[in-house]
């Protein structure tokens, strides 16, 4: 199972192998560290923030400072909105957890990491639940989610809850600054800015856009190559999608979302996910329209899991954002 | 897309018998009835597949022979009272000028009989039948599909005709006219799969010819590719029309209930063409606002539960019955914005899947992250570097490697 070969895309290559390298996120590793120093005594931990934060490098950090260079043998690495059924936790979860490692060393325990979490269905988390209960002796879980609010209150009053905010953006520059040196590339200062803003605190994005960037010139990542690269992305895609929407132009804004769906390969479902996360970067809205827009979104992802045409469910929706878009515009033009 | 404003098919619609493509033995047979003096049965019942010919040679051959075309059709109502009120004077009398001027009269041509429907022309086909009883005159009745148990008792006093499909070499010959006629340049292998595609259907080879060919262009192979993903689809352009320019509710469920188009491919065309009806943001979001409640009937309704589809005639109805007052005639959007999608197949799908596994297992995310937070970069730099150590890394296979380089491009 260990891979010894070097990685080659950045974000694993790059990737913080013990909680000492790991220097963005000072409070956290401190708290983590004086659990670690007794292992027995930790608990179920809960990591909870938006993507791209570090939560899954802590989780994959902790399990090295538990077990070393053979951690892949005490760690079971599941990604819930993969596998998030019911069927997964009672079978892979169940087995792994149960049985006691005590004797293969100095650590009696297995740990679950369990990514994405929140995509779990209900009765798949309360049924982990009641395993977390009985196998509290031979398992330690670390549940990863963006928001914990998804996660039932037992599981949550059962784990030591760590927060990740955004990333600062000061902190952003510099790491993505100290990686193309190490790679031997230029990274131009606006060119590392318009990362950052891309990237909205996701460092995973960040470190991609600047993987793809150096591979496209030789030695120096300018500003044109980056905006070049981001304008691909689907988030940008997305973003500019919605604004279309927002300002009237119905038409445009379908033939973005057919070209998202066309270039990208994305489903109906996981168009409307990023339509909500994007909606909230965007800064030219007010939060109390965010909010009117995420109900509507909440209609139309739920029409979607019963329709039969997913790209009539999503042309509705931006119609919707289009009447919406309209209303704001008059209730400037009455001020 | 459209060359000029005459539909291509009005355009070349047969004048003469001999115009008509195809289908000699059914076309002679009919002839022959029509002129004889004294018929064995005052009813003809033409059958078969749509836009091979029947009402064409109905039209045709009463020019040559000098009849007047009584006719109704599918949209008009054939209740019993409606069958009376318009067929009954016109079989009731032998033209009195039928010698003097060569004319011979009416004749009732009553096309689409098995469109005839059980509740809104209830006694519909009772009443043809005493008509036929009692008429002076030629009847003349078209169908798709004679089998329908409502059919019984026409058939009963009809003599039957059976037209096939036309043959597809006699079709490409037809295109080929047209195309010298329209000074449209055309590879051969392109009028063959139009064709082909048609099933023998020659209405719908001369549309699709039409909405292929563009000025000064070649028409390829390559360009009649969209054409497998739509089923015969003739009466969609005049279902929509019809379909965006009701007056009413009423007006649309009936017409949704005649119309032969297929559900699924309607509901697409509704959705694509929709802004261009609504160009008001409020109406547009009524209106799709109907078309997202019958898209989610259509899902509902699934392969069984058939007894939903008034629930979706309903909620598309209600959807173009948004403004009726704003309605002008605007051009179509076809074909359907959807092909761009359907590049998207199960299998293309779950080998992106595949390639997504790969990626999290080796970066630690979902398929769902690697979709949207990878595969967009991994894919630049795969089309820059043309494979290369990034891939073997990843352990992707070289057919996933080049799906990722060709991935967006079509």
């Amino acid at each position: 199972m260990a891979v010894t070969e070097e990685a080659l895309m950045w974000v694993e290559k790059y990737r913080p192998k013990t909680l000492d390298e790991v220097v963005d996120l000072r409070d956290i590793v401190d708290s983590l560290k004086a659990f670690l120093k007794n292992p027995k005594t930790m608990p179920h931990l809960m990591l909870a923030g938006i993507p791209g934060t570090g939560k899954t490098t802590i989780a994959l950090c902790i399990a090295r400072e538990l077990y070393g260079q053979n951690w892949r043998n005490f760690t079971l690495e599941l990604n819930a909105s993969d596998e998030r059924g019911i069927d997964t936790v009672r079978e892979r979860i169940k087995d792994f957890s149960r049985y006691s490692r005590a004797g293969f060393g100095n650590i009696p325990f297995a740990l679950v990491i369990l990514d994405e979490s929140d995509m779990m269905t209900g009765p798949a988390q309360t049924a982990l639940r009641r395993i977390m209960e009985t196998s509290s002796r031979t398992s330690r879980f670390i549940l990863i989610c963006n928001q914990s609010s998804k996660i039932i209150e037992p599981i949550q009053s059962r784990c030591a809850i760590f927060r990740f905010s955004r990333l600062d953006r000061q902190a952003m520059k510099e790491h993505l600054q100290n990686i193309a040196k190490k790679e031997n590339v230029k990274l131009l200062p606006e060119a590392a800015e318009r990362i950052v803003d891309f990237s909205e605190g996701d460092l995973r994005h960040a470190m991609n856009a600047l993987q793809t960037a150096s591979a496209y010139k030789e030695g120096v990542v300018d500003e044109k190559t980056v905006s070049m690269v981001i304008g691909e992305a689907s988030p940008m895609q997305v973003q500019k999608m919605i604004r279309k929407a927002l300002y009237g132009d119905f038409m445009e804004a379908r033939k973005t979302m057919y070209d998202i769906m066309g270039s990208f390969g994305f489903s109906g479902s996981e168009i409307i996910r990023q339509v909500q996360r994007e909606l909230f970067k965007m800064s030219d809205l007010t939060p109390e329209q965010k909010a009117e827009l995420s109900n509507i979104i909440g209609e139309y992802d739920y029409r979607l899991t019963q329709g039969a045409n997913s790209d009539i469910q999503l042309s509705a929706l931006l119609a919707q954002f289009a009447k919406f878009g309209k209303s704001i515009e008059e209730s400037y033009d009455a001020q | 897309m459209t060359r000029n404003d005459l539909l291509w098919v009005e355009k070349y619609r047969p004048k003469k018998i001999e115009d008509i493509v195809g289908n000699e033995e059914a076309k002679a047979s009919f002839v022959e009835w029509l002129k004889s003096k004294r018929r064995t049965k005052k009813a003809i019942l033409l059958y078969g597949p749509p836009g091979v010919g029947k009402t064409a040679l109905v039209n045709a051959a009463a020019k040559e022979f000098g009849f007047t075309v009584i006719e109704m059709n599918a949209s008009d109502t054939r209740s019993e009272k409606a069958i009376n009120e318009v067929a009954k004077p016109a079989t009731a009398y032998i033209a009195l000028d039928s010698f003097s001027v060569g004319s011979k009269g009416n004749l009732l041509f009553l096309d689409e009989v098995d469109g005839i429907a059980g509740n809104e022309d209830r006694g519909g086909v009772g009443a043809i039948v005493k008509i036929v009883e009692q008429s002076r005159v030629p009847v003349i009745m078209a169908a798709n599909d004679p089998d329908l148990d409502k059919l019984r008792p026409l058939k009963k006093v009809s003599m039957l005709v059976r037209f096939q499909q036309v043959r597809i070499p006699r079709i490409i010959v037809l295109l080929q006219k047209i195309c010298l006629l329209e000074r449209v340049k055309a590879e051969f292998e392109a009028l063959e799969r139009i064709a082909q595609n048609s099933r023998g259907d020659v209405r719908s080879a001369i549309n699709d010819l039409q909405s292929l060919s563009e000025e000064d262009h070649v028409l390829t192979l390559q360009d009649t590719v969209m054409l497998s993903s739509r089923n015969k689809d003739v009466t969609m352009d005049e279902t929509l029309r019809a379909f965006f320019s009701a007056k009413s509710i009423e007006e649309v469920s009936t017409l949704l209930r005649y119309s032969s188009v297929d559900y699924d491919d309607f509901l697409l065309s509704v959705s694509d063409n929709l802004p261009k009806r609504y160009t008001d943001p409020d109406e547009l979001a009524t209106a799709y606002n109907f078309v997202s409640q019958a898209d989610v009937f259509r899902g509902r309704i699934g392969t069984e539960n058939w007894h939903l589809l008034k629930y979706f005639f309903n909620s598309l109805a209600e959807a173009a019955a948004v403004a009726p007052e704003s309605y002008k005639p605007f051009q179509f959007i076809s074909p359907p914005i959807r092909i761009i999608t359907l590049f998207w197949t199960k299998g293309k799908r779950t080998t992106l899947n595949n390639i997504c596994a790969k990626i999290g297992a080796q970066c630690h995310v979902s398929i769902e992250i690697a979709k949207h937070s990878f595969i967009p970069y991994v894919k630049s730099i795969l089309q820059k570097q043309k494979g290369g150590p990034i891939a073997s890394w990843l352990k992707l296979t070289p057919e996933e490697v080049d799906f990722l380089i060709k991935m967006g491009r079509f």
